[in-house]
């Protein structure tokens, strides 16, 4: 039994996939506290595909896939931002329209190119062939995360929470803002590896709401969402060599089983509690 | 970062006009000056450009034309020197937040923290002290959603104290809060003038501005009037700045008799008043159409 169990543990790509899986999902988890709280889940989503058609440019140019994914990442940010203040349309459409653009450009791109570029790795992930060199990419993007969270939370949190009241009292919002943004292109590059462009975005938003689900402070809420982020992204690469499965699937399957758990069973804010509530209200 | 000192303070709005992309003229023309150790009214009709005028004031809008000087100093120096705080209106915030009383407050000492905002020993003696004034220091593990209206408004007026600014600018503060919040809120604001604190209050609460402003500044687009509250907030002045917008119950006019006397009662929730004569009955604010209820009222006091 043990010994099946430790199977996985004997090939140097599946420990490799599990610790890079695992990286990549602490600190996607880190930054969806922010995301989710901020109201930019589908910016997250939007984000995450526009980096396609940058991933392939820099496959076929041989650039890292790191930079051209970024590029496009941020043009796609300040184009939704720039449509946005100029026109009269709502966020959601704009974002809408801006990464489909982006998305089907990618697409696009890589299928008059066919065999240069992966387009299935691109979309679903490959983190158990991921190469050398990517690996590097996304621990330098790791470590950069990590190091500006860790620097800034708290400007961040202030940002999120209360943009006025940042501003007033001197700090750089503009600066915040693309601070955040920047991050957010970061992260969903180095997760694209990990579970492909389509399951970004749970990396980026289902570990933070469910950490809101279960706790009030906002310190705590990092910490649940970087230990079930990691936690999930470990174990769903791990299992998915017993499963013979995607392991970007895996891992988000996972996650929004942990989600649901909350959903149901958080302490305050889950369902069961909050009927208990509503059934305890009327006596008094 | 140095603590403001306790020189008096100065707010100069100098022919400020304010226009928005779309072309809309907010402000325009605009020109007033206060100092320190004083609560100053800010009141027009909805719409008048109060919440401009307070966004300008705090930097968040660009003015076309003029400028803010606080403490002769230019707006962005102001601002980082910590020499405003705004408390906002409810509506305004994310309650939901996943943040406790002590954080929001403690947020107040940002601009005096390092690099990374590691609270001292000195951020959180003030931000405990703050609390501790507006009343709400056994509420500081709470989340702020579990607080009620008036709660929520102490709090964040704690983190505007917290921040020791000079200029206090609060956002209609009277808005969905209780009779002794309020109460404890203008005790608050007057000790606060007295330590030369400059208040600003927006609000189209009519009825409280005589209760604490020593100043008004009456705006719509424009200054109407500015000055002591006593000479800027007459029937005439108020007329020009809300028009055909207030609501009038002329006695003269109204079912109100002599017997009433003085023992007529006014109720009002800044809307229309309700009256109430003499013995607690209702009186109707036009005579025309009630003269049986004139007639019956008249018979049962006796006065004619």
């Amino acid at each position: 039994m043990i010994e099946t169990l430790l199977i996985p543990l004997q090939y140097d790509y599946m420990l490799r996939a599990i610790w890079v899986s695992g990286l990549v999902g602490g600190v996607c988890a880190f930054l969806s506290c922010y995301i989710t709280l901020k109201g930019w889940s589908l910016m997250g989503d939007a984000l995450s595909h526009a980096v396609v058609p940058g991933v392939a440019v820099a496959y076929l140019i041989g650039w890292p896939f790191a930079a051209g994914a970024f590029l496009t990442g941020l043009l796609a940010a300040v184009g939704m931002g720039f449509v946005k203040a100029r026109t009269r349309l709502r966020e959601d459409a704009v974002i809408g329209v801006v990464f489909t653009a982006f998305f089907a450009l990618g697409i696009f791109l890589i299928s008059i190119r066919p065999g240069s570029v992966d387009l299935k790795g691109i979309i679903f992930g490959n983190v158990l062939a991921i190469a050398d060199g990517d690996v590097v990419q996304v621990l330098i993007i790791a470590a950069v995360t990590l190091l500006v969270l860790g620097l800034k939370w708290r400007d961040l949190l202030l940002f999120c929470f209360d943009p006025a009241q940042a501003r007033a009292q001197g700090l750089n919002v503009t600066v915040l803002h693309y601070t955040l943004l920047t991050l957010l292109s970061a992260t969903a590059v180095a997760a694209l590896q990990t579970v492909g462009a389509l399951l970004v975005v749970a990396m980026l938003v289902t570990p933070g709401a469910t950490a809101y689900l279960l706790t009030d402070r906002f310190g705590r809420m990092i910490a649940i969402a970087v230990g079930l982020g990691a936690g999930a992204s470990v174990a769903g690469a791990y299992a998915s060599y017993f499963f013979d499965g995607a392991t970007g699937g895996c891992i988000v399957t996972l996650q929004t089983l942990l989600f649901l758990l909350a959903l149901v069973f958080a302490p305050k804010h889950g369902l069961l509690a909050t009927r208990a509530a509503r059934r305890e209200a009327p006596a008094n | 970062m140095k603590e403001a000192t306790t020189v008096p303070v100065e707010l100069t709005v100098r022919d400020l006009k304010v226009a928005y992309p779309n072309g809309h003229v907010a402000l325009h023309d605009m020109s007033f000056s206060l100092r320190g150790g004083t609560i100053c009214g800010l009141v027009g009709v909805n719409g008048s450009g109060k919440s401009t005028l307070f966004k300008a004031i705090m930097g968040f809008v660009k003015p076309a034309q003029g400028a803010v000087r606080i403490a002769g100093l230019d707006l962005g120096a102001a601002l980082r020197r910590n020499l405003v705080a705004y408390v906002p209106q409810a509506e305004e915030v994310d309650w939901s937040f996943p943040v406790s009383v002590w954080d929001v407050v403690l947020m107040g000492r940002y601009g005096y923290m390092n690099f990374m905002r590691m609270p001292r020993a000195e951020d959180r003696r003030i931000a405990e002290e703050s609390l501790r004034r507006v009343g709400m220091l056994a509420f500081r593990d709470r989340q702020i959603g579990e607080l009620s209206g008036g709660q929520r408004k102490r709090v964040f007026l704690a983190r505007a104290l917290a921040q020791r600014s000079r200029v206090i600018l609060l956002d209609e503060p009277f808005t969905g809060v209780d009779v002794k919040t309020e109460t404890t809120i203008i005790e608050l604001l007057r000790a606060l003038r007295t330590e030369g604190h400059l208040i600003l209050v927006s609000t189209h609460n009519l009825g409280s501005v005589p209760e604490f402003c020593d100043q008004v500044v009456l705006i719509n687009r424009t200054v109407l009037q500015a000055g002591a509250t006593a000479e800027v907030f007459t029937q005439e002045n108020l007329v020009q700045a809300f028009g055909g917008v207030l609501r009038h119950f002329h006695f003269d006019q109204s079912t109100v008799q002599k017997h009433d006397g003085k023992a007529v009662t006014l109720l009002t929730d800044d809307e229309r008043p309700l009256v109430f004569g003499k013995g607690g009955h209702l009186e109707y604010s036009q005579r025309k159409g009630k003269e049986d209820v004139l007639e019956q009222r008249a018979e049962e006091e006796d006065d004619r």
